[in-house]
């Protein structure tokens, strides 16, 4: 009996420690890496990202490199997953969310955080979550735009800076005796106009695109004083939506300066087009197309300067106009709620938006830093002067959860009028229903949103 | 030699094959007749006399058989049934009745309940009814294409040729191409002054747009149909291969000529192969997803805007999972209507009393 209690015992006493130590080792790490050095030793942080299809292989040197410098700061291990399309993003975290499980930071597009903030699946930032990625202070504030619905609810820390610029041919615009860019929506219309002569055409455009159309209705819509979603109110069917399809379509079927064949194109093509040399300007694009167009015909020959900031129909901005030169583009960076590396997460997330590492991801990727010191390094470089003075100049789009929907819904106006379009017109009455159907759709989504 | 349980109706023919006991009257069970038949007389009583193991007389054994058949052995298959199929339908049939999206699906589970609000506002939509209409016809359309062009291939490489084995495999390459490769190369091939508008334009034709307006639902047939042929001809080339040597033979001696050897001989041993292409084919392109979404993107262009790709779109585009799934259930009746009725009229689904018939 008595030797049967003492193993009782003895077994229960085991157990009690082993238990204990487990809740020791499971309570006590991330605290203790808090208040002084991150421990991830033998921890594993997964990061969920775009996989880039210009630098396949220096993305994954980065890879190498992030989690080699990591791994030495805390030990912990750092993986990377990358995604083709934005689609497999969405599925991918669409699955993670719901099964509570998966990356532990995720890289995400700008106009995708609203969504993402909605499905109330990520980390909201604290005061003290911002000191652990070195403060909000050391972001520009232009790319905090995007982070959240006000300043106490941000769940994405920016990371990378895409603002939309437009390319031009300089030795086009110079033989035509154009000395610069137009900075007016008409103005442009009227230099391609002068420009489209011997099998090349003023603009080169994707109207096919999967994300270009609505960017350009965006914008002209924002600079003539309507924000497209007000509140709660889709405001897809103003006058100014109109005036804003009939100019991104009628440069083709009126204007004609534009290759009929872009009704079949997507931004790359658009792009390809005038590193040809077959297109004076080529609106919509981001830094990213340096490396293409270095390689093209047209290296050398080419300039970066602001999209127009004036609306079609003026001359300058009118009242209650917004001069947005680009939707406020790049990624922000946020941490999965379910992450049980919080911490760490947070800890690369600080690593990755130093000066240091913004400059080297810069020099390889060719995306703007969000860091604010870093961005002013770059102020000077004047080959970039166009795309750092767009990046101040950026506007986000609304903040809500239903705004895939709305973009969808304004995408999808051009979809349908491509048939028209290529054809060679731009129906006022199709475009007034295709417009009415939109917005529908669109203050449907924004009625159930939270 | 026992044949094994399955199709056994050819061995029944030849009568080659007589099983142990069974009389070789009821060809499924075949393998296990002589335990069903000791079961018989084991349990005694149940069936009248006359049902002795020696002459398996059908219609006394039947009744026992079927009451006694040892269906614990379908467990298996039952349980992977229910976890591949069952479960997941139930869950769409339940998530349907949600108001499920962006906002409530990380703890779904607490979507709030919505009845039937949802297939309410599917069949109100004008898209559900516009992309049933355009999946199904050109379902229908692709199928009636490639049942020609099937049969045809099939005949041609019956026969011995030199390069036959070559022919065959060439012919079966738009089949085993990956959906995604297969729209990606005909993207670029209809693209606006692509391979296709160069080529009809040096025989004076100035088609223009083909990947949106009209013309887009006629490449989706062509498209789908290039694709999707070498199945009609896969199992019409089985079909061909199962009618016996000898019919040939007997046809040649009896001097018929080609058409009335088709016409007589081969086409009638076909009708099985050619009714389960049809039905495949037709369900197969009906839950295309790949190609359409490949070809057109989306959103898609409104003549092609297919029932998959708008349930993709509802889901993954503007996350109204409910909604989608709704649509989903829709296409399922819709869909399983026209089944029913063919597959009762084509009688796949008898084949166990056909078998029995011969």
């Amino acid at each position: 009996m008595e030797a049967k209690r003492r193993l009782l015992c003895l077994a229960g006493a085991i157990l009690l420690a082993a238990s204990l130590t487990a809740c020791q080792s499971g309570d006590k790490t991330p605290t203790s890496g808090a208040s002084t050095k991150l421990d991830g030793t033998g921890k594993t942080l997964d990061v969920f990202m775009g996989a880039n299809t210009i630098y396949p292989t220096q993305q994954k040197q980065w890879f190498n490199d992030v989690a080699a410098k990591f791994k030495a700061e805390t030990g912990a291990t750092v993986t990377f997953e990358t995604f083709a399309s934005a689609n497999d993003e969405l599925q991918k975290i669409q699955t993670s969310v719901l099964s509570g499980q998966g990356p532990d930071v995720y890289l995400l597009g700008t106009t995708f955080t609203p969504t993402a903030y909605a499905t109330g699946a990520f980390l909201e930032l604290s005061a003290d979550d911002w000191k652990k990625v070195g403060g909000r202070d050391r972001f520009l504030p232009a790319t905090l735009g995007i982070s959240g619905p006000d300043k106490d609810h941000e769940v994405g820390i920016p990371f990378a800076s895409r603002p939309f610029v437009m390319a031009y041919n300089k030795d086009l615009l110079a033989a035509a005796g154009i000395d610069k860019p137009a900075t007016t929506w008409d103005g442009l219309r009227d230099q391609a106009k002068k420009l489209t002569a011997n099998g090349v055409y003023g603009l080169a455009l994707g109207y096919a695109d999967g994300f270009d159309p609505w960017k350009f209705v965006w914008a002209m819509d924002v600079q003539a004083g309507n924000p497209v979603v007000d509140g709660k109110k889709a405001r897809l069917d103003d006058p100014t939506s109109l005036t804003a399809y009939k100019t991104y379509l009628g440069w083709l079927a009126n204007d004609h300066v534009v290759d009929p064949a872009s009704v079949g194109w997507k931004n790359a093509q658009a792009i390809a087009a005038f590193g040809a040399g077959k297109a004076a300007f080529v609106p919509m694009v981001s830094a990213s197309s340096k490396v293409t167009l270095d390689k093209s015909a047209v290296a050398g020959k080419y300039a970066y300067a602001l999209m127009p900031t004036v609306p079609p129909g003026e001359t300058s901005l009118p009242s209650g106009g917004v001069g947005a030169a680009s939707i406020l583009s790049g990624d922000n960076v946020v941490v999965a709620k379910y992450s049980k590396n919080k911490d760490l997460a947070l800890g690369l997330i600080n690593m990755l938006t130093t000066a240091d590492s913004q400059d080297a991801y810069y020099k390889t990727f060719g995306d703007l830093p969000t860091n604010a010191e870093e961005a002013k390094k770059l102020q000077s470089d004047p080959a970039l002067a166009a795309i750092v003075d767009s990046a101040g100049k950026s506007k986000n789009t609304p903040f809500n959860g239903a705004w895939s929907q709305v973009q969808l819904a304004l995408l999808n106006v051009v979809v349908q009028s491509i048939p028209d379009l290529s054809a060679g017109k731009v129906d006022e009455n199709h475009l007034k229903t295709l417009l009415s159907q939109a917005q529908t759709t669109a203050q449907g989504a924004l009625d159930k949103s939270k | 030699m026992t044949s094994v349980p399955g199709r056994s109706r050819s061995a029944d023919q030849r009568g080659s094959d007589k099983p142990r006991g069974g009389g070789g009257t009821t060809p499924v069970p075949v393998g296990r007749r002589p335990e069903t038949a000791a079961d018989d007389t084991a349990a005694g009583g149940l069936t009248p006399p006359a049902a002795g193991p020696a002459h398996g007389v059908p219609y006394h054994g039947r009744g026992v058989t079927r009451r006694q058949r040892p269906l614990w052995m379908l467990a298996p298959g039952g349980v992977l049934m229910t976890i591949v199929i069952v479960i997941p339908l139930l869950l769409a049939l339940y998530i349907s009745l949600l108001d499920l999206d962006q906002y409530t699906f990380r703890e779904w589970v607490h979507a709030p309940f919505t009845g039937l609000a949802n297939y309410l506002e599917a069949v109100r939509s004008a898209d559900l009814v516009h992309s049933i209409v355009v999946s199904v016809s050109y379902s229908v359309l692709v199928t009636a294409i490639t049942l020609p062009i099937g049969v045809a291939a099939a005949l041609a490489t019956q026969n011995r040729f030199p390069a036959r084995g070559l022919v065959r495999s060439v012919f079966l390459i738009p089949y085993v191409l990956p959906g995604f490769v297969l729209g990606v190369i005909w993207r670029i091939i209809l693209l606006p002054g692509g391979v296709a508008n160069n080529l009809l334009g040096h025989f004076g034709v100035h088609s223009g747009l083909w990947l949106n307006g009209p013309r887009s639902f006629w490449a989706l047939v062509i498209v789908q149909s290039w694709a999707s042929w070498p199945l009609m001809y896969l199992l019409v080339l089985a079909g061909l291969q199962s009618v016996d040597i000898t019919m040939h033979e007997a046809a040649a001696l009896d001097g018929a000529g080609w058409w009335a050897k088709l016409r007589y001989v081969i086409l009638p041993h076909l009708g099985g192969p050619i009714s389960l292409g049809l039905l495949i084919s037709f369900l197969h392109n009906v839950n295309n997803f790949t190609l359409p979404y490949v070809l057109f993107g989306v959103p898609s262009p409104h003549d092609v805007q297919v029932l998959p790709v708008l349930t993709y779109v509802e889901s993954f585009q503007n996350f109204r999972f409910g909604l989608a799934a709704a649509m989903a259930v829709w296409s399922l009746v819709l869909i399983a209507v026209p089944l029913a009725v063919y597959l009762r009229v084509v009688r796949l689904d008898v084949g166990e009393r056909e078998g029995r018939r011969k």
